[in-house]
């Protein structure tokens, strides 16, 4: 049994102001603040969305919980250990943002290394690998060269290597970035898989769809600060902002005459998507009855993270953007 | 140092000599080989009584020539490429340490080029062999000074590879080692500057290492003695010139941000 298994009260992760600013240029420093005083819990058991625009400070404070940078100020533990204490590590799991492995091993071969950096036994390693490799679809693939790895592939086996050692916390860094939708729907089980386990899990990520399917609690970053803290439903609220309603059988011009009580619509082959206000749902319908339309469905639409994030981020950015900036 | 410590930093080293291999520097020691067994046989063409030094002296300088390559242009890599193909990432987030990391690549190459010297020297010995001389045990006394020079080289090559990029690493190791071939140049370096201060030829003479020092090759090439205090004492050099360099290495290493 490792150190870290002993500790098992209070939060996975704790840390209390956090701060770090990067000084770039040999002579005419630049200064960029990239955590200002950021306070985090991860509870146990979890999983917790980390959301932010690039350059908000995400990486940066996953760096700092791993060790591979040094905050100018903050304290924290991890599952009950201060931060610079390597004995949590025995119990956790981290993927890094664009993972690249040794071209020169094999799936297998890196995993059995990764293995044997946690001491496990010679057997030990051989099935927690083959068990890995199986679960992330790369059991085909075990034995050829990494430097034939597609984007995804490495992405894989970088999840892979974080559950080698079977953490009780895993740190992804955009474990969607560079797989294909099938990857995504895979990651997106081991995930939800892990919870079921009782593990917890924090992970950073742009797909705000993934963080929307995933979460218990998201928190959402901005320029260094965390602008706000919470489960979905508390941040999103309830209320419904608007309705959708599918008809068939309207002429573009009974549409056209429909627009002044509609939000939006838009033509999906023959049929149509109004989008309205609650209250002017009963005239919409009546009239699309009166014009010879059919009504195929309604259904409210609560504000999603999408929207949340991009009226709290200033500008009226789509999560296409953010991708396509990282 | 734990047993745990231990084994991450044995896990390190061999992960590191099986990327040294498949660096392809086995094929470049079998080349060497060969070339090197043409070139004896050639001096027996052209050679009447001195083949035989010649062959011996070609060997070991070659030994030496292509471990310190292989020295330089491998481990100037080895934290470097990590550092910057940020490959070094999820391994740190593991129970292994930086000093552990370090020091496991420093031993991966230096059991490498354990290999590389060993496969040469028995390349030696073939040559001498099928030229119809007399395996000389006494070449042993050359080679061992010859690889502790090339685990000195190493530990320059790390240290470099903390604080630089790969390529400036290679310079400033190259320089290096230039410079500790011909530290008797620093040492005489008033005869052509003598404005420079005392305290400064003596300052480079010592703070550079010498390589000379791990040289026996003519010695042993001519047949002179070498006595083993001498090989003790070049030991004791070598020990605390390398624990220094890689104290400093360790020391860049762990204050190195990896962003």
């Amino acid at each position: 049994m490792t150190p870290a298994a002993s500790r098992t009260n209070g939060p996975a992760l704790d840390v209390r102001g956090l701060a770090k600013t990067y000084t770039t240029g040999l002579f005419r420093k630049k200064r960029h603040t990239a955590l200002k005083g950021l306070d985090l819990t991860v509870e146990r058991g979890e999983i917790l969305g980390y959301l932010g625009p690039n350059g908000s400070g995400k990486t940066t404070t996953l760096k700092i919980l791993l060790g591979l940078v040094f905050p100018d100020a903050g304290t924290g533990t991890i599952l009950g250990f201060p931060l610079r204490d390597t004995a949590w590590r025995h119990r956790a799991g981290y993927l890094p943002e664009q993972p690249y492995f040794y071209d020169y091993l094999s799936a297998r071969e890196y995993l059995d290394y990764a293995g044997r950096l946690f001491g496990m036994t010679a057997d030990a390693r051989r099935d927690r690998t083959a068990r890995l490799l199986e679960t992330v679809g790369l059991r085909r693939s075990a034995g050829v060269p990494l430097r034939r790895f597609s984007k995804g592939m490495m992405q894989r086996l970088g999840i892979a290597q974080a559950l080698i050692n079977d953490p009780e916390l895993v740190i992804l860094d955009e474990p969607m970035s560079g797989l294909d939708p099938i990857g995504r729907r895979l990651v997106r089980d081991i995930i939800l898989g892990l919870k079921g386990e009782g593990k917890t899990v924090l992970f950073s990520t742009h797909i705000l769809s993934d963080a929307e399917a995933l979460c218990d609690r998201v928190a959402l970053l901005r320029a260094g600060e965390l602008l706000r803290v919470g489960d979905l439903a508390g941040i999103l609220g309830t209320d419904v902002s608007h309705m959708e309603i599918l008809v068939a059988g309207l002429s573009p011009e009974a549409v056209g005459r429909l627009a002044p009580t509609l939000k939006a619509s838009r033509a999906l082959g023959e049929r149509w998507r109004l989008e309205a206000a609650e209250e002017s749902l009963g005239p919409i319908v009546k009239a699309v009855e009166e014009a010879g339309g059919r009504v195929l469905s309604i259904q409210p639409v609560r504000q999603s993270l999408e929207d949340y994030f991009i009226k709290e981020m200033g500008a009226a950015r789509t999560e296409a953007e953010w991708e396509l900036e990282g | 140092m734990g047993r745990g410590s231990l084994s991450r930093v044995w896990a390190v080293a061999a992960n590191t000599f099986r990327e040294t291999v498949r660096e392809r520097v086995l094929y470049n020691l079998v080349f060497f080989a060969i070339i090197m067994t043409l070139a004896g046989l050639l001096m027996r063409q052209l050679s009447i009584r001195q083949d035989e030094k010649i062959i011996k002296d070609i060997g070991l300088a070659a030994m030496e020539l292509f471990g310190t390559l292989i020295a330089i242009f491998i481990g100037v890599g080895l934290v470097a490429k990590e550092i910057e193909r940020r490959s070094l990432h999820p391994l740190l987030a593991k129970p292994l340490t930086r000093d552990e990391f370090f020091l496991g690549k420093f031993a991966g190459l230096g059991f490498t080029l354990l290999v590389n010297v060993l496969v040469m020297a028995a390349g030696l010995a073939i040559t001498l062999f099928a030229t119809g001389r007399r395996v000389d045990p006494n070449l042993a006394k050359a080679v061992y000074p010859i690889y502790l020079g090339l685990l000195l080289v190493v530990a320059l090559a790390l240290l470099f590879s903390t604080l630089s990029s790969s390529a400036l690493a290679a310079v400033f190791t190259v320089g290096m080692v230039v410079a500790g071939r011909f530290s008797d140049v620093v040492r005489n370096m008033r005869e052509v500057a003598p404005g420079a201060p005392t305290w400064l030829v003596r300052f480079l003479y010592y703070a550079l290492p010498n390589f000379r020092n791990f040289d026996f090759k003519d010695r042993v090439a001519y047949g002179d003695p070498v006595p083993l205090a001498a090989l003790g004492s070049v030991t004791a050099y070598a020990a605390v010139y390398i624990a220094v360099v890689l104290l400093l290495g360790l020391s860049a290493f762990r204050s190195r941000e990896l962003s």
